[in-house]
């Protein structure tokens, strides 16, 4: 599932357009960003707090199994890095 | 015998490739940053986004040189300092680019491998609150995941 600080309106905008089925949330004042040590202040080109990219792999009990950091906003994981990530969990 | 000094004045000077190719690799530098959107391996983007306007810079100085150099053969003294100028241009966006899309906060603090994540309730896109709880049940009909990926990115799209 993913999650940014844009509102609800613009995650639904984009979840359509793309045709994702997994939920987009919204944290429009970082709140849980904050929480999860993921804030990027002014980091938007207009200057806007948003979150930095991070991905993490958590599993039932609510305990992270894999996370991803990225170093460049230009790099993401790939999609084959991921399901890797999820297969390796018993 | 040939008159090599007849020949050259007699023949047109040439055009200043080496310019014109070292203009589209500084081009092509600052649209590389776009590869990743088209499916391109995102983890050589950056440094192809850097080396394509250095080259490109490099090309241009050679042209730049011949152009002032052997005015004789090569044309472009005019062309060559817009040229350089511009290259310049590019590879300055380039570097500022390269710097700012790494400026990222360290988020030391965020939960690492085996640590517990904070558990929150936010609106989705239709505005209903979901839990992480939540989103570990089983959808109806379905099974519950085994795990969830939580993926936070920076929005304003």
């Amino acid at each position: 599932m993913a999650i940014s600080v844009d509102p609800a309106d613009t995650s639904a905008n984009l979840r359509t357009k793309k045709g994702y089925t997994f939920p987009f949330l919204s944290d429009p004042k970082a709140e849980v960003i904050r929480r999860y040590d993921l804030l990027h202040p002014a980091g938007s080109p207009e200057g806007h707090d948003i979150a930095r990219p991070a991905e993490f792999l958590v599993d039932r009990s609510g305990v992270v199994r894999w996370e991803n950091f990225t170093e460049d906003i230009r790099v993401r994981p790939r999609a084959d890095q991921l399901l890797a990530a999820a297969r390796s969990l018993p | 015998m040939v008159d090599c000094a007849a020949m050259t004045e007699n023949s047109a000077r040439r055009p200043n490739s080496a310019l014109w190719l070292g203009l589209l690799l500084a081009v092509l530098g600052v649209l590389s940053n776009g590869l990743t959107f088209l499916g391109f391996p995102a983890s050589i983007v950056p440094w192809i986004s850097l080396v394509l306007p250095v080259v490109g810079l490099a090309f241009v100085l050679l042209g730049l040189w011949r152009a002032f150099a052997q005015p004789t053969a090569y044309k472009g003294k005019i062309a060559g300092t817009i040229v350089a100028i511009l290259s310049l241009v590019f590879l300055t966006a380039a570097v500022a680019y390269f710097w700012g899309a790494r400026k990222l906060p360290h988020s030391a603090g965020a939960p690492a491998v085996g640590q517990r994540v904070p558990d929150f309730t936010l609106p989705d896109s239709s505005g209903q609150p979901v839990s992480l709880s939540q989103l570990f049940a089983a959808p109806p009909g379905g099974v519950a995941p085994k795990a969830i990926l939580l993926v936070f990115y920076r929005g304003y799209w």
